[in-house]
């Protein structure tokens, strides 16, 4: 029985895959240069099946399945709830503090296999969370692929690109819909995989090569730690679902009794989100992956893809509340990464790479608000209600943010170095305009979207400092946020300053008259910037996103969190502090040329070399490794390779000494013969005397 | 009562042995041949010497078989060697090593036969069954592929 | 050691005839040649009196004794020299030789016909054909590889050591030691048919047995000769490749 919930359902994934064949097959050969139509098409039909679920399928499973239970409802309810009931498979429904049944709505595709005790079903699990993830992303690649079809025109690879996009978008629609954690992994290197081709788009430059070589191996790190987490988790629970995986009622039983079980599935999960998330020790990928095209860095590597280790983490929420241990590793990586990347922000002369950085930051920022309710298993609501926010907000600011460093760059040919040019602000208005709303997002100006939910995050932590056993390591993350924030306020206005105004330079790749964005850029850009500005304060103190997200299943429990007016106060402070001093050092419309001379001192080539934690990799672990290959490859070239030699050259050897008598010569045949007549002569002659 | 036929035997094995050595030894290709004579011999002898031990005929009829097959081979052999001397020009068995390794060649092959070398000839090979070969000035045979005559293939009806 | 004591004469007389044959051997150098070469020609008829002292004693029956030592004789030394000679027209001469003294055992042993079809058919037609073909694929001076032998020692080692294994089993068989295998049960054997009944070698026997009990192997025979003479027909003349 089909049903418009799921064909709304299917379609979210179907359209996608369906365009990035028509990509990787048809567009290769004919209407190569309109292959972003059926991408733009797809991925605008995804959109609206991703909000159809958003205002019908969830709300409607959820307030019918409440209504009436499942054993009554299966013949009188709904399209909706009958779905719902007839999909639902055995996972235990979860309940929350107000007795209310959240089920997802679960369509199941395919039993993929079923081995043994395992039974791995692609399904399509749609709840709260995943609900608003999906309208976030497809909300987001459709304007990417909007303002990427302007970007990307003339491109060689241009079906390739879409190709390669329609299938990230795909694989991330699956990842978010997965049932099961298996489902999960197989998406996550979906995602993974399309990441490094849309990196390596340009793939005939080197640094655009080894970037994606670069961020496909460090990601593997990660995939260790989801991988040995899954089989842990297949071992403890005997299953992959969700449902059963994340029964709060059997995981209290399961950690009181094994409480190292737990922590070590949740810190295995949790390598797996820091790999994927570009988290501190495994960020160094990031900031190299933006050698891919600026479209791509808006969207896979600002809004989307980098968030799926966050949206991991927040799945997993259940799991985590029973370990205080892996919430404060989540917390500890969450404000070392905040802090690390924002520093490395400040120098940064790459616009792109700035912007990089200040995800990374971000990103940490939600780690943080996840770690935080090891204080408290009362404050997990919060947390993860926030941290899901704050990502929400960050794919809207970021990917403006992108979009209009893409914009620069596309008027300024291709250059994206802030030395080398200043002072856009006349020859791109609607790009400065748009830049303008994000970064002020990001800082966190009073209103905008950032602020909202940066300021969430960070009163969840002064909570955390206020409750439970950990209040001086939260006071110790709370300053670390703190300060982040001004710094974030401070670098990103540094770019703001130094890319559009000062004195008016263009490169020379940019030709004497630099073009503003065309109407296929432009109104992404403008769709994106107001969300920035207006996102936060239509969902976040109305409290809208947070009694939406918290229909999930399984959510924790919450309580009524109310505003912390003092911390909004002194992150309004931070925020207009760290934009003052960036004018103040770099706003000044008579300073002088920011040019690469300026960059000489000790603090400033730091912050410009990452923390040098790249060439820390290099000395601590490529270099061994290069040492250990060298030793590996002399032992195997000289001695594992002559063992094998010598052992070829026994038969040599052996055949060398009865060679000679293969010489072709009638004569040595004869004698050999000859001598086995004698032979046999002699064996007969000593049988018959035997006898 | 028959006599003894151990003497006979004896000479047999002696004529048999030097044959075997002849065919060693020597490196001309009809002597060798010839050795292999003197191996039949020997073999004829025994039999002669057993038919006569056993007062049957049989031996001699087998001795008429050696000798038959004696001249077959003889015949065979000749005229394979005059094929192989036409080659080279010379009877050394020496230059015929072809199925041995190859840097084997027997050290002890004079300069003089070692100069002239096997023709880089093609093998001689018969035409195929029923179909004439066409041969080219340069004595290159070529098998044309036999195209059937029309109308062979309706040739149940007619 | 005890087996080798015990049959010092065997092991002598085998040793005495590999070196005449090596004696006989032509050599690279002319002037040893020639001396080892006497020394060879000496030392056959001493290696042919150690042979027939150890293994060809008298039977008693004087006639058939002195009939056999001669044409045994002539069949060894012809074997000898035909082995050892450098000129390929002696050895086939010398092959003629021992095809005679073969002939002149196959008289002994009652096969008087076949001695005449032997001397044909050998000395007649084949070894006319070998002097022939020797003739035609004559070089200039006598060839290399007439001169040298390959590998005299071993093939000289070889051959003895065969006819040594071979001259055990005769001696162990039918020697004094093992006289019970003399008298042999003839109604066990299963040679032929029919008795002869005093007319062995006659062409008149001889032509029964063949085409009675072998008349199938003598069409075979046939088969062979007609193959083999269509065989050289086509190989042997010179022309071009693939024509008959």
């Amino acid at each position: 029985m089909a049903n418009w919930s799921d064909i709304a359902l299917a379609t979210i994934p179907a359209a996608p895959l369906a365009a990035a064949v028509w990509c990787g097959t048809v567009a290769q050969v004919v209407r190569r240069n309109t292959s972003h139509r059926p991408v733009i098409l797809a991925l605008a039909a995804s959109l609206v099946a991703a909000f159809y679920l958003l205002a019908v399928v969830v709300p409607g499973s959820i307030v019918d399945g409440s209504a009436h239970p499942p054993d009554v409802s299966a013949s009188a309810s709904t399209d909706a709830a009958g779905a719902a009931t007839s999909n639902e498979h055995g996972g235990a429904a979860g309940h929350d503090g107000h007795g209310v049944d959240h089920k997802p709505y679960v369509l199941e595709v395919y039993r993929w296999m079923t081995v043994g005790g395992l039974d791995v079903r692609i399904d399509l699990r749609a709840d709260a969370m995943t609900a608003l993830m999906l309208v976030m992303v497809n909300f987001v690649s459709l304007l990417v692929a909007i303002f990427a079809s302007s970007y990307m025109h003339g491109d060689k690879g241009y079906p390739r690109f879409f190709g390669a996009m329609a299938l990230f978008v795909f694989s991330m629609n699956m990842l978010v819909l997965a049932g099961n954690f298996i489902e999960v992994f197989v998406f996550w290197e979906g995602v993974g995989l399309c990441s490094y081709l849309l990196i390596g788009h340009w793939y005939h430059k080197p640094s655009a090569a080894a970037a994606a070589r670069k961020a496909f191996v460090v990601n593997r790190i990660g995939d260790f730690g989801l991988m040995t987490a899954i089989f842990l988790i297949y071992r403890t629970f005997g299953s992959v679902d969700f449902e059963t995986v994340l029964d709060p009622a059997k995981l209290s039983e399961l950690a009181a009794a094994q409480p190292g079980l737990v922590t070590t599935i949740c810190l295995l999960l949790l390598l797996g989100a820091i790999g994927k998330s570009a988290q501190f020790p495994l960020h160094v990928w990031l900031p190299d992956a933006m050698e891919g095209p600026t479209p791509v860095s808006a969207l896979i590597h600002a809004a989307t893809m980098v968030t799926a280790g966050v949206y991991l983490i927040a799945r997993c929420t259940p799991l985590f509340v029973h370990s205080p241990t892996a919430q404060l590793f989540v917390a500890g990586v969450g404000a070392a990464t905040a802090l690390i990347a924002a520093i490395t922000a400040l120098c940064q002369y790459d616009l792109k790479r700035v912007l990089a950085y200040s995800t990374v930051s971000q990103l940490g920022y939600m780690f943080m608000a996840l770690g935080a309710a090891a204080a408290s298993p009362a404050l997990a609501a919060h947390a993860e209600t926030f941290a899901m926010f704050h990502l929400l907000t960050h794919a809207f600011f970021k990917a403006v943010l992108f979009l209009a460093a893409g914009s620069v760059m596309h008027a300024m040919g291709d250059v994206i170095d802030m030395r080398r040019f200043s002072g856009l602000k006349k020859s791109l208005p609607i790009t400065h305009l748009t830049f303008l709303c994000g970064a002020l997002a990001l800082a966190g100006f009073p209103l905008l979207s950032g602020f909202w939910s940066k300021d969430e995050i960070l009163s969840v932590v002064w909570e955390a400092t206020r409750v439970g056993p950990y209040g001086t390591f939260f006071l110790v993350v709370l300053a670390i946020g703190l300060f982040t924030s001004l710094l974030t306020a401070f670098y990103t206005f540094r770019a703001y300053f130094l890319t559009f105004h000062g004195p008016e330079r263009f490169p020379e790749e940019a030709g004497h008259h630099p073009h503003d964005a065309p109407p296929a850029m432009a109104i992404p850009l403008y769709l994106l910037a107001g969300l920035a500005l207006i996102a936060g304060i239509i969902l976040g103190p109305t409290h809208l996103y947070a009694h939406y997200i918290e229909k999930t299943p399984n959510f924790p429990a919450a309580e009524a969190a109310g505003m912390n007016l003092g911390m909004m106060a002194l992150s309004t402070i931070l925020a207009l502090g760290g934009i003052g001093i960036a004018y103040a050092i770099y706003g000044s419309a008579t300073r002088t040329a920011y040019t690469t001379s300026q960059t000489t001192n000790f603090w400033e080539r730091l912050s410009l070399q990452g923390l040098y934690i790249d060439e820390l990799y290099g000395f601590v672990v490529v270099k061994p490794m290069a040492a250990l290959s060298a030793v590996c490859e002399f032992i195997d070239r000289m001695i594992l390779d002559k063992i094998v030699d010598a052992v070829g050259l026994l038969p040599m050897i052996a055949g060398g000494i009865i060679r000679p008598v293969q010489n072709g010569l009638v004569n040595s045949y004869a004698a050999v013969m000859l001598l086995g007549v004698i032979v046999a002569l002699v064996s007969v002659l000593r049988a018959i005397a035997a006898v | 009562m028959s006599p003894d036929p151990s003497h006979y035997l004896v000479i047999g094995a002696i004529l048999f042995s030097l044959g075997a050595i002849g065919f060693l030894t020597r490196r001309n290709l009809i002597l060798m041949m010839l050795s292999t004579e003197l191996m039949l011999h020997g073999v004829s002898v025994n039999l002669t010497a057993f038919s006569r031990f056993h007062d049957q005929h049989d031996g001699q009829a087998l001795t008429i078989f050696i000798l038959t097959v004696a001249a077959c081979e003889a015949g065979l052999s000749l005229a394979i060697i005059l094929a192989l001397y036409q080659r080279t020009r010379s009877l050394d068995i020496r230059l015929w090593t072809t199925l041995g390794e190859e840097e084997l060649m027997p050290p002890m092959a004079d300069a003089a036969s070692r100069e002239v070398q096997a023709p880089s000839e093609p093998l001689p090979k018969l035409a195929p069954a029923g179909r004439r070969p066409t041969i080219g000035a340069d004595g290159h045979v070529s098998s044309p592929i036999i195209v059937p005559p029309k109308g062979t293939g309706k040739g149940s009806k007619a | 050691m005890n087996w080798v004591s015990e049959n010092a004469s065997l092991i002598g007389t085998l040793v005495l005839l590999g070196a005449t044959i090596l004696m006989l051997f032509p050599t690279v150098s002319n002037s040893s040649g020639k001396r080892s070469k006497l020394l060879g020609y000496l030392l056959i008829p001493v290696s042919l009196a150690a042979l027939g002292w150890v293994f060809l004693q008298p039977t008693g029956d004087m006639v058939r004794d002195i009939l056999f030592y001669v044409a045994g004789g002539t069949a060894v030394i012809g074997g000898l020299l035909m082995t050892t000679e450098r000129n390929p027209v002696y050895a086939a001469l010398w092959f003629a030789v021992a095809t005679l003294g073969v002939c002149g055992l196959f008289v002994i042993n009652s096969a008087p016909f076949l001695a005449a079809v032997t001397i044909i058919v050998y000395a007649g037609a084949i070894v006319v054909t070998f002097v022939f073909v020797i003739m035609l694929a004559q070089q200039e001076k006598s060839a290399g590889y007439d001169r040298i032998p390959q590998q005299p020692l071993l093939a000289t080692i070889l051959g003895c050591l065969l006819v040594g294994t071979m001259l055990v089993g005769i001696h162990k068989t039918f020697g004094p030691a093992e006289p019970a295998l003399l008298a042999v049960d003839r109604s066990n054997l299963h040679v032929s048919s029919r008795p002869v009944e005093g007319d062995l070698g006659s062409p008149r026997g001889i032509g029964r047995t063949l085409f009675t009990d072998y008349l199938f192997a003598v069409e075979l025979a046939g088969t062979i000769l007609l193959v083999a003479t269509i065989g050289a027909i086509a190989i042997a003349p010179r022309r071009p490749q693939g024509s008959l």
